[in-house]
Order: structure tokens, then C-alpha cells, then sequence
């Protein structure tokens, strides 16, 4: 039996086919439509540039009047990226509207890449170099850049 | 940007490009506004069309008819539709139009 949940998540998975956005891709697992993998293609003119980060996206029988969990399950070295993968995105708590799909969503933490927000840091050594010392974050997002090649 | 590039072309246009040219761009134009209408009538919650019943009614297996007839469209205030069905779940965690965050009040109901 078909939830509505589920139904929507077909409908996210056709829109992402159809009308691929650049730099992201996602897939429901093999058996469980509520799991997805997702990869975030490092975007250009960034330090993250040529990484390829994979994710893993939960969702509940809420969705999508809830949203779902996202998390990296590459090691990132962001700013708004917890140690666990977790990530710190207003449309992925406070600021959700059930309007959002997954290819919003990803779209939304590609974006986050480029554009970190140092001053709500899940990750307070990461945010303090991207204010303080520019040159070192990009070394050690680089070095992130080269382990996403191998995971 | 749109608009911007529509009248650098007419600008071109006048000037030098032969009236087939013009043609061609127009129709593209009238492609762009067509699927925006769409986008328009889909209820941005669950994705289907708001003259159809919406998803968490498909799935429930209402009989075909009653289920297009309880599922019906609510517009706000703010013009956005939706259908009631949908709207009515999001607002009981948040009272705003899911599209544009407006205070969300009902502004008529129907199909
Ligand atoms: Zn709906
Ligand atoms: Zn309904
Ligand atoms: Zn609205």
C-alpha cells in the first residue's frame, strides 16, 4: 500500500529525472523508497570544486509536511556541517515548507557550499578559519576534496 | 533577464534581422508562459493538479468520484491555491502560505 508520502517521493524522483539540476543527483535505495542516496558535485569557483559528496536523505511518513534528515556521509570540512554529517540549514528545520522536493533540497546545500554561513557554525574551527584565515580553510576543504574521490 | 534579452533581439531586430527570426523567438516566449501557467495550477504541497483529488486522497483509495468531490481547492488571501487537504495539515504546524510565508488566511474554497 502506497502512502502519500511515498507517492510524493515518486513524483520528487521523476522531477529529478526529467529535469536534472546541475552539480546534484539522487536516488531512492534499491528496497526503501523513504532512503535516499544523493552526491553533490563540489561547485565551480569554490574550494570545494571537483569533490564529489555523497549523502544520505531520511525521510518520515510526514513528509512532506516535515522534512526529511540530510547528511553527509563524505567527511566535510564546512562551517554549517556537524562532525557527524549533519547539516545546519534553515529550510532543513525552522525555515521548511512542505512546497520543497529533493531537488530543492539538494539544490539548497549545494548552495551552502559556495555560500557558508560562519555566524551559526556547526563546526567552530571550520567557520573561525573561513573569517580568520581563508587560506588555511581552503586547505583543509581541499583535503576533504581529495578523500571524496576515495570514500 | 528575460526581458532584457527580448528587447536587445526586437532592438536587433528592427535594425537588421529578417521577420523569420522574430517569429521563431516568439513562439520560445509562449512555450516559457504556458509552463508557468501550469505551475500555477499543481498544488505546490503534493504535486498533483489541483482539480485532481490530491495524493494523500489517491492513496486512501476513496472511491473515484467521492474522493474528487471531498478534495476540494483552497485559495488564500495572498492568491495561492492549494488543496484543502494539503493546506489543512500544514497549518497546524504553521500557519503561513507555504510559497510565499504570508499569514495564511482563507480566502475562498471550491473547485
Ligand atoms: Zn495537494
Ligand atoms: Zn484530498
Ligand atoms: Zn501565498
Amino acid at each position: 500500500m502506497s502512502t502519500p508520502a511515498r507517492r510524493r517521493l515518486m513524483r520528487d524522483f521523476k522531477r529529478l529525472q526529467e529535469d536534472p539540476p546541475t552539480g546534484v543527483s539522487g536516488a531512492p535505495t534499491d528496497n526503501n523508497i523513504m532512503i535516499w542516496n544523493a552526491v553533490i558535485f563540489g561547485p565551480h569557483d569554490t574550494p570545494f570544486e571537483d569533490g564529489t559528496f555523497k549523502l544520505t536523505i531520511e525521510f518520515t511518513e510526514e513528509y512532506p509536511n516535515k522534512p526529511p534528515t540530510v547528511r553527509f556521509v563524505s567527511h566535510m570540512f564546512h562551517p554549517n556541517v556537524y562532525a557527524d554529517g549533519g547539516i545546519c540549514l534553515d529550510i532543513l528545520q525552522n525555515r521548511w515548507s512542505p512546497t520543497y522536493d529533493v531537488s530543492a533540497i539538494l539544490t539548497s546545500i549545494q548552495s551552502l557550499l559556495s555560500d557558508p554561513n560562519p555566524n551559526s557554525p556547526a563546526n567552530s574551527m571550520a567557520a573561525q578559519l573561513y573569517k580568520e584565515n581563508r587560506r588555511e580553510y581552503e586547505k583543509r576543504v581541499k583535503a576533504c576534496v581529495e578523500q571524496s574521490f576515495i570514500d | 533577464m528575460a526581458d532584457k534579452g527580448d528587447n536587445n533581439v526586437e532592438r536587433m531586430d528592427n535594425e537588421n534581422i529578417k521577420p523569420d527570426k522574430m517569429f521563431t523567438l516568439k513562439k520560445w516566449n509562449a512555450v516559457a508562459m504556458w509552463s508557468w501557467d501550469v505551475e500555477c495550477d499543481t498544488c505546490a504541497i503534493c504535486r498533483v493538479q489541483v482539480m485532481d483529488a490530491c495524493l494523500r486522497c489517491q492513496a486512501e483509495s476513496k472511491r473515484d468520484f467521492y474522493g474528487k468531490q471531498d478534495c476540494v481547492v483552497v485559495w488564500g488571501e495572498c492568491n495561492h491555491s492549494f488543496h484543502y487537504c494539503c493546506m489543512s495539515l500544514w497549518v497546524k504546524q504553521n500557519n503561513r502560505c507555504p510559497l510565499c510565508q504570508q499569514e495564511w488566511s482563507i480566502q475562498r474554497m471550491g473547485k
